[in-house]
This record gives C-alpha cells, sequence and structure tokens, in this order.
C-alpha cells in the first residue's frame, strides 16, 4: 500500500537526497560476478535458501488446490474447446494438403530436413554413431525428425516421441555438470530447479532450457517442450554456476514413467541429471526389496 | 518457519522472487558485510532480507531495475542494523539517552535548496538505524505499519524511530551549518 500524501517542498528535497546518497553508496559497490568470485556462500545459507524456495512453490501450489474454483474450470474448458478445434482445424487442413503431388511434398520437406538437421548439430556424432548402430530399415517412421531414420518412435502421453541421438550422456563432462535440486519429485510439484556448474577454467556456452528426457523401456526419448519454448545458448563463466528453473507443466508427463533426465548441451558436449517421480521411486525401491 | 510464503500468491512473483534471489544475492551480502564486516553475518542479514522480501514483493516491479536494487540495499542494510544491534544493545540505550535531550523538531525549516550540500554530507553520515527508515518512507513511500514489518517492530515503534530520525538529522544540519559558518 503506498501512501499518497502531500508531500511539503522540504520532504521532497530529503528524498532527492535519499536518492542521490543512496546512488553514491552503491556506485562502490562492485558487479555480482566479481562479488561471487570471492564470496562463497555457506551451505548452511545456501540450504537455507534452497528450502525457501522449494516451500515457496509447495506452497503456491497448495494453495491452488485450496482454492481452486470453477473459474478454473472454465478456463479448462475453454482451453479443450480450443484444442478442439485445432485439431479439427489440422485434420481438415490436411486433407486439403492430401491432393498435393509427390514431388511437392518432397520440395516442402526438404528446408523443413535441413533446419531441423541444424538443431541438431551438436549432437551429430552422437547421432551418426546411434544411425549406423540401429538396424537398417527400410521403412522410415512418418514425420520422424531428420536424423532419426533409422530409430523407432514410440508413443508417450498420446503422442510419438523419438529416442534422441545421445543415449549415454555424463553426468560431468570437463568441468561442465548438472545436478537437480530434487532428484525425486513429488508429482504435485512441477518446479524443479537445475544447476549448471562450470568448475573448468575456461568460459563455457550452453543451451537453455535444457532438455527434457524420459526413459521408456529401452531408450531415452525426447519429451518436446512447447513451440514458444525457443533455445538460447548462453554463457557461464568459470568458475560460476547458474540455476535454472524448469516448469514441468509446459510438458506432457507420464508419472509412470521410471526415468526422468534434463540434458544440458554444451559446446563440449552434453551433460544430463536425472530425476524421478516419488510414487514411482517407492515402486521402485519396493520391487529391489522384493 | 515458511509459514508466511504463502504470501506470494502468483506464479509470477515466486518467479520474480527466485530471480531476484539469483541475480541479487551477492550484491545484498556484499552491503551486508560492509556494515558488519563479519562473512557470516552479513549471510544471516542477507537471509532475514529474502524472509522479508516475501512479505513485500509489490514493492518489486522490474527484478533488473535501479529501483529494486536501491530497495534490497535498504532491506539488507536496515537487517544488518538489527543484527548489529542485537549484539550491542548496550549503545542502543546510551544513543536513546543522548536523543531525549534538545528541542522541538524543526527539520522541515532546515530542508531548504541552501543546505541541500549540508543535507547529503548529513544523510551520508546519518546512522543506518535511523536512514533505512527514511528510505522506507519517502524512497519507496511505504506506510509504518509495512515497515514495521519489515523491520519486526510496531507501526508506533516506526513512527518514534521516524521522529527520532527527523531530530537526529536536524541535529546534525545545524552542527554541519555552524562548521560551515566558521570555516
Amino acid at each position: 500500500m503506498k501512501e499518497h500524501k502531500e508531500r511539503s517542498k522540504g520532504e521532497e528535497l530529503l528524498t532527492q537526497v535519499l536518492e542521490e546518497c543512496l546512488e553514491e553508496d552503491l556506485s562502490f559497490v562492485p558487479p555480482e560476478g566479481e562479488i561471487a568470485r570471492t564470496h562463497r556462500f555457506s551451505q548452511e545459507f545456501e540450504e537455507t535458501m534452497r528450502k525457501l524456495l522449494e516451500e515457496l512453490s509447495k506452497a503456491y501450489q497448495k494453495k491452488i488446490q485450496r482454492h481452486f474454483s470453477p473459474r478454473f474450470g472454465q478456463w479448462a474448458a475453454c482451453i479443450l474447446v480450443f484444442c478442439a478445434c485445432g485439431w479439427l482445424f489440422y485434420q481438415v487442413s490436411g486433407q486439403i494438403g492430401g491432393s498435393r503431388t509427390t514431388e511437392e511434398m518432397a520440395d516442402t520437406a526438404a528446408p523443413e530436413e535441413a533446419a531441423s538437421g541444424e538443431a541438431f548439430d551438436a549432437g551429430d556424432e552422437g547421432l551418426e554413431a546411434a544411425a549406423e548402430d540401429a538396424p537398417a530399415s527400410e521403412e522410415e517412421p512418418e514425420s520422424a525428425p531428420s536424423g532419426g531414420a533409422a530409430l523407432e518412435g514410440r508413443t508417450y502421453c498420446d503422442r510419438t516421441v523419438y529416442p534422441v541421438p545421445e543415449q549415454e550422456v555424463p553426468e560431468e563432462l570437463g568441468g561442465v555438470t548438472t545436478r537437480v535440486n530434487c532428484p525425486v519429485l513429488e508429482e504435485d510439484n512441477p518446479i524443479l530447479m537445475l544447476t549448471i556448474g562450470n568448475t573448468g577454467e575456461e568460459d563455457i556456452r550452453y543451451q537453455s532450457p535444457s532438455e527434457l528426457q524420459v526413459w521408456l523401456e529401452d531408450a531415452w526419448y525426447l519429451i518436446p517442450a512447447g513451440p514458444e519454448s525457443e533455445g538460447e545458448w548462453l554463457m557461464l563463466e568459470a568458475g560460476m554456476a547458474v540455476d535454472e528453473e524448469i516448469n514441468l507443466s509446459v510438458y506432457q508427463i507420464d508419472h509412470e514413467a521410471r526415468q526422468y533426465r534434463l540434458v544440458t548441451h554444451t559446446e563440449q558436449g552434453s551433460v544430463g541429471a536425472e530425476f524421478t517421480f516419488s510414487e514411482m521411486f517407492e515402486k521402485t525401491m519396493e520391487e529391489q526389496e522384493d | 518457519m515458511f509459514l508466511f510464503l504463502a504470501l506470494l500468491d502468483s506464479p509470477e512473483e515466486q518467479e520474480k522472487f527466485t530471480e531476484v534471489y539469483n541475480q541479487y544475492r551477492h550484491f545484498m551480502w556484499y552491503v551486508a558485510n560492509q556494515k558488519l564486516q563479519d562473512a557470516q553475518l552479513a549471510e544471516d542479514a542477507v537471509q532475514e532480507a529474502f524472509f522479508a522480501l516475501t512479505r513485500h514483493m509489490d514493492q518489486v516491479e522490474e527484478v533488473h531495475s535501479p529501483r529494486t536494487k536501491k530497495f534490497l540495499a535498504t532491506i539488507v542494510r536496515s537487517k544488518a542494523v538489527d543484527l548489529l544491534r542485537k549484539r550491542k544493545p548496550a549503545e542502543e540505550l546510551r544513543e536513546y539517552l543522548a536523543e531525549e535531550k534538545g528541542g522541538g523538531d524543526l527539520l522541515e525549516q532546515y530542508l531548504t535548496k541552501e543546505n541541500y550540500h549540508y543535507l547529503i554530507t548529513c544523510i551520508l553520515e546519518l546512522e543506518d538505524y535511523y536512514r533505512v527508515v527514511f528510505e522506507y518512507k519517502y524512497l519507496y513511500q511505504m506506510g509504518d505499519a509495512q515497515i514495521g514489518d519489515i523491520l519486526g517492530i510496531s507501526a508506533k515503534n516506526v513512527n518514534v524511530r521516524y521522529f527520532r530520525a527527523r531530530k537526529k538529522l536536524q541535529e546534525m544540519i545545524q552542527k554541519e551549518g555552524g562548521r560551515f559558518e566558521r570555516a
């Protein structure tokens, strides 16, 4: 709540002076990165703040559950109607586009392949290796991502997902390491913190946001995020760490899946951090005990 | 311990809070450490500041703005002052006794453009214990109850501290003015 009292000229002058003094004081403070190099927060501090941030998202989730009202139901209904319309439009436009010749379709597919080929540049080596290892097959899965020619898609949450080219991803690579704040996540908590640390001596570039992948029986599969989540390359200085908030609600999550991982692509290669959901974790533990 | 967290009532605010934490925690620690000269105590001040911030995120409009940076500096300084005074309670009593003498509130008369330079010097010299109350009140236009919530005191005590701050500043301007005139 802000006070809207009339201020005297004297008070206005005092405000101006306070502002100027504060600016002068802060002008002596070095940049954040420089302070971070000289001071490392104690474990106790980090732990308390981690709990605080965790509690923040939990408290909000509980609040949502408590205050769930028909208004949210209406929103959900609107979204469903919107999705249904989108699906119908897709079906209709598919039928209209179905009359195109094979040549035309090939022409349109070519630039798409080139574009997605660029997106997979970072993992080209792994991709080629995976393609060589996989059994040769004449039939390519329909609309499979480029480079995934020999890899079959799988149904996950009513959509087809494809295996990632890099199946083996280390936790640490050349001083770059990633950790999730909670390796066993509650089903109702959609927020996960991923810490990317660069303990090496050189600055690195990494792609943000990280990729979410799921383990389905025989391999790791990529879960596509929404179209709005475009990746960008960011810089991480040597000796620094950065926290990335991963909002799982933008993905379709199957809590029955055994294992998930977040894969961060860097210029040097990829690193991954695995996590699971609590119910599945308990189930796995019980199975192991049996 | 974290019951008050429910006060951050939208995912945007939570996101903003996390961003503020990631962006400014080292800066806040530096500001606190300048005052306390104790790295561990400075961390405590930062923690306290973030706890208080959960209840006042409405003051943070843009994460990457000078205003936010200043507001965080004010919060963490006020928390550092609290910790300092908890460590040295006797000083507070001495100051309190020293403040009790002196005349009425004439500060308004001294707040003139002619006194601008004295004012700058005085504010820079004014103890943070008082200065933060001015900052909350004038820079961030917060009410006594809000300030009291951050400082962990009642609204009435905020008012008392505010009037003491005015008196203190008035005395300082009087002294500073006299010094300049003599020179």
